[in-house]
């Protein structure tokens, strides 16, 4: 049982243009980053403004963004490593904001595992037990036990060193979850590991979730992993929540440009149009072209009211499909680059000086259209019905879901 | 290419002519000691005239000048051997456990006094022991810290600087997140420093440990300066005493000692030589 | 103090409570074996005094008796002099031995070990092995090395070249091994003869270790004092037209402690003001030092 509660949790660090020198390796490269784009008041840079959260038990959260957008503060607070300069965190209810993070009930996963080089791996994962106080037996039988779960158990009188970076982890989560923390923090637990090995260790942790029984917290700036992990995603920006949602909702509606740009691989694509209301429902204007709007989505228009609008228009690249030039509405424009990518083609073309990317299944490699995808040649596309999603221009907010 | 084989052969040889040469220079390296060996078996008035010969059938002391070594001067030699001892240990072994705690605590709190501490520190590496050779006798002895029970005190003190100055640029290197692991698992700040950070510093505690005790071993003026000499005497100031305050010393007996005070050093030396040399080359920084 | 909150993580603020165990013994002592008496020492050189609590303010004039000071002259020129001749012998042999045992001859560490071993002797005890050496061979043509000045002079280089060889080997065998194994590969593919390789590459890259060593070695000759001490003790005499006496082998530090020590201590005042001066002298030596390896640190 452990639900985690953020209300208007703020982080604010006094005066950091006055610090010249930054103490912390890893860190000091992040204030540098937030000096330019972070709000900074009287009191200092707001590196976490108005943070509200509540997350249910046992579930997992997991906190995205790009480098310097605040996750990682927010999680150092939750877990006591950063004090708050303002809000509320309670545990199960109780206010936390002053305990010390041993009392917290809380474990940590580090990016850079933070293992303690001169123990072997048991000593790792026994000595936050030994620190409670745990009867010598019982130690034993929850390190093995870990051990077994994460399949290290060969590895038990080894040091740190003398394992992979795939092991390490391993032994990380493993001091983690051997006294059955309330909640288990995790900073960018994946980011050290080469691409095989972090597919591989995404699987474990969603196994391993299945079998404990924590909360999870979960920093990442990849937006794969927060996707396939996630039972919500918080997408974060300077210090800001941007959108708290399910993976399907935060793909699906995006509530301003920069959830649109973050979530989704490739990138959704962008363009700048003009949305007019017409006689029969909505008409966008762009790229020399009138598309159409799905009726669908010119009901949610009127119902937000809206008439005439500059906007910033965004489609899904596996939301394109080919189409003849001559087609009403389709887009034409020239290839600049095409990729394959096994089952699907990334087709990047230009038109009228905006980039789009398509994503065609390799099906239609040589399908009914039959185009083929040399640089240079003229292509034609048209988007699926629905798939055009409307951003104020001068907000960047969506304006279906503001 | 032809003379390829023909160069790598010239420079094997050339290889084995060095370390013949080598060899020879060290033969030479080591005859003051030698030398000193051989002396301690002569009497006195051969040591001077036949410096470098073997001890001959009318030379040859056998085992008087250790016994007249042993109490040379009216001073026991094992008391000073002891002192010395005891003061190394007590002032190594306090210097490695207050320094190691000092530069964590300065490393990691960093506030305006530890900035102050920190590079006063550094500043006294620099500063000659006779700019406070006076005062800090004067000192010592008001403080009552003039007995080898508590002179370790002066040596913490007085070297505090160098130790410091390793000891942080260590502890900036270990990551941080280490100890907010151990914070989380459960580490209040002591139990962090003597479980988590003390043993990730063994490497420096043994190069600072090494040359804390080859100084202290070795020291002669302060000392000289803090101890009262009558009671407490340690090897440097055994021998320099015997030296100096007679006309006509028993070379023969001195050499004993000399002797006596080196082979400790050797086996030291012998016994950790890896972390000696290690331990040195960290320690060059030293103003 | 407003700088002081930044970037404090909730476990350094708990760090501070414990300032007493942390911090209070060095402090303390910090302040008994450093900061006090320093702080003192420079008070007392502008006093007359025999005894600290007999000090009397007098201004400069210990200073100017200081500079005025002939033995106090001639134990500066003296001890620039060793020292000078001491760091070119030591680091030229060091640096051709380090550079010799690391071309992979045979019995590399033991010549290393051997040559290392000397450092571990006290300055005393030093004194005393070679004084005996030089009386020995001395004697036989009816002299001593405290008897003539070039005598203690060669006698106190061949000692501090015996003593510190081994110290700078071992640094300068450090650097030479840090130097990239590829670059020399390179160097050697690119043409470059054995002694191209060791001037153009080995020697740039050596640099650091190079200033680190002649600095070291500059500062050990300045701070010079048990060997001096046990070897010549200052001696021999010599007498100046004025009828005053110096002691011809007497090196800054030791015409230090004697102006402290010897006789009934009325000029302890001057010698004070001499520690100062020596003081800023070395200290000046060695911030360059600190200085330069800081600036390196920098670049790296």
């Amino acid at each position: 049982m452990a639900e985690v509660s953020l209300k208007h949790i703020t982080k604010i660090y006094p005066n950091i243009e006055k610090t010249k020198k930054h103490r912390f390796g890893k860190k000091a490269a992040e204030p540098e980053k937030k000096k330019s784009n972070l709000k900074v008041t009287d009191e200092g840079v707001v590196a976490v403004e108005d943070f509200n959260l509540g997350i249910a038990d046992r579930e997992f959260v997991v906190l995205v963004g790009p480098s310097g957008c605040g996750k990682s503060t927010t999680l150092r607070m939750i877990a006591g490593l950063e004090s708050i300069s303002g809000g509320e965190l309670t545990i199960d209810g109780k206010v936390m904001n002053e305990v010390a993070p041993k009392d917290r009930d809380i474990a940590m996963v580090f990016q850079s595992y933070a293992l303690y080089p001169h123990m072997t791996v048991y000593d790792n994962m026994a000595f936050p037990l030994k620190l409670r106080k745990a009867p010598e037996d019982q130690i034993d039988q929850k390190v093995r036990q870990a051990a077994e779960t994460l399949g290290i158990t060969q590895y038990l009188d080894r040091k740190p060193k003398a394992l992979s970076g795939g092991q390490r982890q391993r032994v990380a989560i493993g001091r983690a979850i051997v006294r059955d923390p309330k909640v288990l923090l995790m900073d960018e637990p994946l980011s050290n590991l080469d691409a095989k090995l972090r597919n591989q260790m995404r699987a474990e942790i969603i196994k391993l979730r299945k079998r404990i029984n924590a909360t999870f917290v979960y920093v990442t700036h990849d937006q794969t992993e927060a996707m396939t992990l996630g039972d919500r995603i918080v997408i974060m920006k300077d210090g800001v929540v941007q959108q708290i949602g399910t993976p399907q909702e935060v793909f699906n509606e995006p509530v301003n440009l920069f959830v649109a740009g973050f979530i989704g691989v490739p990138q959704m694509n962008f363009f700048d149009g003009h949305l007019e209301k017409t006689a029969s429902g909505y008409a966008l204007h762009s790229l020399d072209n009138q598309i159409a709007v799905s009726s669908e989505t010119c009901k949610d228009l009127e119902t937000a009211g809206v008439t005439s609008l500059d906007v910033t228009a965004g489609v899904r690249p596996e939301q394109i499909q080919l189409a003849d030039a001559d087609e009403p509405g389709a887009i034409s424009g020239t290839i600049d680059v095409s990729e394959l990518m096994g089952s699907t083609v990334h087709v990047h073309a230009s038109v009228k000086g905006y980039d789009f990317v398509l994503v065609i299944p390799t099906i239609d490699f040589d399908g009914a259209l039959g185009r083929s995808f040399t640089d240079g040649a003229p292509i034609s596309f048209k988007f699926e019905p629905n798939a055009v999603h409307f951003f104020d221009k001068a907000s960047g907010k969506n304006i279906i879901k503001p | 290419m032809a003379n390829q084989p023909q160069t790598l052969a010239s420079e094997a040889r050339r290889k084995k002519i060095l370390t013949i040469v080598f060899t020879i220079i060290c033969v030479i390296w080591v005859l003051p000691v030698v030398c000193v060996a051989i002396n301690s078996f002569k009497l006195n008035t051969f040591v001077k005239t036949e410096t470098f010969a073997l001890p001959t059938e009318e030379s040859f002391a056998r085992w008087s000048n250790f016994i007249t070594g042993m109490t040379f001067g009216n001073y026991p030699f094992w008391s000073a051997f002891g002192y010395s001892a005891l003061i190394t240990v007590l002032s190594t072994a306090l210097i490695l456990i207050c320094c190691s705690m000092a530069a964590w605590y300065i490393a990691r709190v960093n506030s305006k006094f530890c900035k102050v501490l920190y590079t006063l520190c550094i500043f006294s590496m620099v500063v000659p022991f006779q700019m406070v050779m006076f005062t800090l006798s004067k000192t010592a002895d008001t403080l009552k810290l003039n007995t080898p029970w508590t002179i370790p005190i002066v040596y913490l003190g007085f070297g505090a600087g160098l130790a410091i100055f390793m000891f942080v640029g260590f502890v900036k290197s270990i990551p941080l997140e280490i100890e907010e692991a151990a914070a989380i698992d459960g580490c209040g700040p002591v139990r962090t420093f003597f479980l988590v950070v003390l043993p990730m510093l063994k490497p420096t505690l043994i190069s600072v440990g090494i040359l804390e005790i080859m100084w202290v071993w070795n020291d002669y003026l302060l000392p000289y300066l803090v101890l009262d000499i009558n009671q407490y005497r340690t090897i440097p100031i055994q021998i320099q005493y015997l030296k100096g305050s007679y006309g006509t010393v028993d070379l023969g007996a001195t050499m004993a000692i000399i002797l006596m005070a080196i082979i400790p050093v050797i086996v030291f030396y012998l016994s950790c030589q890896k972390y000696i040399i290690k331990g040195v080359a960290a320690g060059a920084v030293k103003g | 103090m407003k700088s002081k909150a930044v970037k404090q993580s909730s476990q350094i603020k708990s760090a501070r409570h414990f300032w007493w165990l942390f911090l209070l013994p060095v402090t303390a002592a910090f302040t008994i074996g450093f900061v006090w008496p320093f702080i003192q020492g420079i008070y007392l050189s502008f006093c007359k005094f025999k005894t600290i609590s007999s000090a009397k303010f007098i201004g400069l004039s210990n200073y100017a008796s200081a500079f005025a000071d002939e033995s106090f002259q001639h134990s500066f020129w003296y001890t620039a002099l060793t020292a000078i001749v001491c760091l070119v012998l030591i680091n030229v042999i060091a640096f051709v031995v380090a550079y010799a045992l690391t071309q992979g001859i045979k019995g590399s560490n033991i010549f290393r070990t051997i040559f290392f071993a000397p450092n571990l002797i006290g300055g005393i005890v030093l004194g005393y092995i070679w004084s005996m050496i030089f009386d020995g061979i001395l004697q036989q043509y009816g002299t001593s090395v405290v008897l003539e000045t070039r005598y203690g002079f060669w006698g106190l280089i061949i000692l501090m070249c015996w003593q510190q060889i081994g110290y700078m080997m071992i640094i300068y065998i450090a650097g030479i091994q840090a130097v990239p194994e590829d670059m020399i590969e390179a160097a050697k593919i690119d043409g470059a003869t054995k002694a191209q390789t060791l001037f153009k590459v080995i020697i740039p890259n050596v640099m650091p270790s190079i200033t680190i060593c002649t600095f070291l070695s500059l500062t050990n000759g300045f701070k010079l004092f048990d060997q001096n001490l046990a070897l010549t003790g200052g001696l021999p005499y010599e007498q100046l037209a004025d009828g005053k006496t110096i002691n011809t082998t007497e090196m800054m530090a030791l015409n230090i402690y004697n102006t402290f020590y010897s006789g009934t201590g009325a000029s302890r005042g001057v010698a004070q003001a001499k520690a100062v001066i020596f003081f800023v002298l070395v200290a000046a030596m060695g911030l360059a030092q600190l200085s330069y390896t800081r600036k390196r640190e920098v670049q790296q």
